[in-house]
């Protein structure tokens, strides 16, 4: 205990036996804006995965006498509809809690595929080199350079937008950042003693890369990954307000928004009440992944 | 100057590259996909037969390599074909109005078709059009982006433990999580329909482009604060500040000529990798939300209508200025860093 709260004081100092992985986190759970944004996004997760299993509210149900419900703050609200209800009586805030977990599920799967594609990929390139190392990465400027939206409709628009083909989409399009840094690591540990000894010793390229490349490039990545968490989270959204996302009536922010805007001029809490329930999740999540960020940059760096 | 010269054509050759690279892939992704241009062309009350005829008269039902070789071959004379849907005017072409009307002979169909392929518009045209709105909304976008993030970015990289830094890293994070579409909305509803302080839908004037650009800017702005605030941090922990201090410089000296210009460096890289790709695809999304007549509004119906021309003359002109892009970065970062190499 004594030596806990000691560590704790001076995070980036390393522990004896500690990896470097460990003490990013130790760095990073010290920091006060990880903290809130943790607790923020429990509160949040916890609500978005009991709250819609354990009321009585539906979702999908329409209640022509309980439309355009303001929300509780607001003259004519009641406690029984935090956030008001939409303009076919549903209740707001169970629906964009639903929205919440399709838009955690979709973006969290997005985010893990992209990053097993683009870093494996990455390191195979980065460690052979030669013809492979060009050829990948003159597709990723390629990929670079086509804007994540226009491959989105071009997709989406046709086939039919459902969990996968969107998670397909966002990988397809997220995978070169990933592919580009991993590589760039990889050129600079291929050349360092370890790799030599091991080669010298006998170990495949494989065994090299798996057990010794990835361990060591993979986790700083990762730990940037997790704003990206947050940058899927809004396309999910953009998705569904273009009217080629998870479609209605499964309730994402997208849709949820849209179907609200015709009625924003005299029911605003329609398409806002759900925006702000987003921009909370992606305030707690992006504060969560620039803590980890910065310590990853102060064990690296020391800034 | 030899050097540089060698640079430019070395790079122009493989931007060369990279573009076709990203044309072929469009071009075959778009014919891949499902989705009949044909069909949206000429609505649903046409025969199978007219249907067919102007399909191979468009020449999308060659193979896909004779396609593009046929489409390469125009773009090379600086023809990037005509679309499928917009007339000349700037409305849709005559064959996409008989949606409504009934079966209709195929003696008419004909003659429609040979009157429309006079009115359609050139993607050459329809591109031009679009490009100064556009440019005016992405460059007063930026604009407003280094007016926000330069100030906080720099005093937040120059005081890691102190407000400024904090101040950085909570305006970053608030505005990196407000979607942009959603931001619009709101912006939109207040600022233009409660308060009426500017106009927003559509474009009759300068004023049209100020709200795109703020919720353009606020895309930007906080990618700009975090890469520009961990440089700025870094560069100060190196040598030459301490070097500038034993010499008794004075700090602002140290700061503006030192700290900033080596910290430029990794900002300018970012700004040909990232920001480039963002603000792209940021226009494409604002434009689109605001009815704003730019090249990202073309962009976004031509998709939704499978109009391939114009689809295709934006992802070149697209993947040809963010090539340009990095390659002027480069340059320019070999010029404040001259240890770099060419």
């Amino acid at each position: 205990m004594a030596a806990e709260t000691a560590s704790a004081d001076i995070p980036a100092r390393a522990m004896r036996g500690e990896t470097m992985t460990r003490r990013m986190f130790r760095q990073a759970r010290s920091m006060r804006g990880f903290q809130i944004g943790l607790g923020i996004f429990l509160v949040l997760l916890l609500a978005a995965v009991v709250l819609p299993e354990a009321t009585s509210l539906s979702v999908t149900k329409i209640s022509v006498k309980e439309r355009f419900l303001p929300p509780f703050f607001l003259e004519g609200g009641s406690l029984a509809h935090l956030a008001g209800t939409d303009q076919l009586g549903r209740d707001l805030l169970m629906r964009s809690l639903i929205g919440l977990r399709n838009a955690l599920g979709i973006s969290a799967a997005s985010v893990i595929l992209m990053f097993v594609l683009g870093a494996g990929l990455g390191i195979i390139s980065g460690y052979w080199g030669r013809w492979v190392d060009t050829i990948l990465m003159r597709f990723t400027d390629a990929q670079l350079s086509v804007p994540l939206i226009v491959l989105a409709i071009t997709i989406l628009g046709v086939t039919r937008p459902n969990f996968g083909t969107i998670i397909a989409v966002l990988v397809l399009s997220g995978w070169p950042i990933y592919a580009r840094v991993a590589r760039s690591v990889t050129l600079a540990e291929r050349q360092r003693e370890y790799v030599r000894g091991a080669k010298i010793l006998g170990a495949s390229d494989i065994r090299v890369m798996l057990v010794m490349i990835a361990p060591n490039v993979l986790p700083p990545i990762a730990f940037v990954a997790v704003l990206d968490v947050a940058r899927m989270m809004i396309f999910e959204a953009l998705f569904g307000f273009i009217g080629i996302g998870v479609q209605p009536p499964t309730p994402t922010f997208g849709n949820i928004i849209a179907d609200g805007t015709k009625y924003i001029v005299n029911y605003w809490w329609i398409p806002t009440m759900p925006g702000l329930l987003l921009i909370v999740a992606l305030l707690s999540i992006n504060m969560m992944g620039s803590a980890l960020e910065r310590a990853r940059n102060k064990i690296f760096a020391g800034i | 100057m030899a050097f540089v010269l060698t640079f430019l054509l070395r790079r122009l050759a493989q931007g060369v590259i990279v573009v076709f690279l990203v044309s072929f892939l469009i071009f075959t992704l778009l014919r891949l996909i499902p989705g009949d241009p044909v069909r949206m062309m000429l609505g649903t009350n046409v025969s199978e037969v007219t249907l067919e005829r102007k399909a191979k008269e468009l020449g999308l039902r060659d193979p896909i390599p004779v396609q593009y070789a046929n489409y390469l071959y125009n773009f090379i004379q600086g023809d990037l074909g005509q679309s499928y849907l917009l007339g000349e005017s700037g409305g849709a072409a005559p064959t996409a109005q008989n949606k409504q009307g009934g079966q209709i002979s195929a003696e008419a169909e004909i003659a429609r078709d040979a009157e429309s392929k006079t009115t359609r518009a050139s993607v050459f045209k329809l591109i031009g059009d679009g490009l100064p709105y556009t440019l005016q909304l992405a460059g007063l976008g930026l604009l407003f982006t280094f007016m926000v993030a330069l100030p906080l970015g720099i005093s937040g990289g120059l005081k890691p433990e102190k407000w400024q830094a904090r101040l950085a890293f909570f305006t970053g994070s608030l505005l990196i999580s407000l979607p942009n579409f959603w931001l619009a909305l709101v912006l939109i509803l207040l600022i233009s329909s409660n308060a009426n302080l500017l106009p927003s839908i559509g474009y009759k004037g300068f004023a049209y482009t100020l709200l795109p650009a703020i919720v353009l800017a606020v895309e930007l702005v906080p990618v700009i604060i975090r890469g520009l605030s961990v440089s700025i941090a870094s560069s100060t922990q190196q040598g030459f500040v301490d070097g500038g201090i034993v010499r008794g410089l004075p700090w602002s000296r140290i700061v503006w000529r030192h700290v900033i210009r080596n910290a430029s460096i990794p900002m300018l890289n970012m700004f040909g990798v990232q920001i480039g790709g963002l603000l792209l695809g940021g226009v494409f999304v604002t434009e689109y939300i605001f009815d704003y007549p730019g090249v990202g509004k073309l962009t976004i119906q031509a998709v939704l209508q499978r109009d391939f021309p114009i689809i295709q003359g934006v992802a070149i002109l697209a993947a040809g200025v963010l090539v340009l892009v990095n390659i002027l970065v480069d340059l320019v970062a070999t010029y404040i860093d001259r240890r770099l190499k060419y």
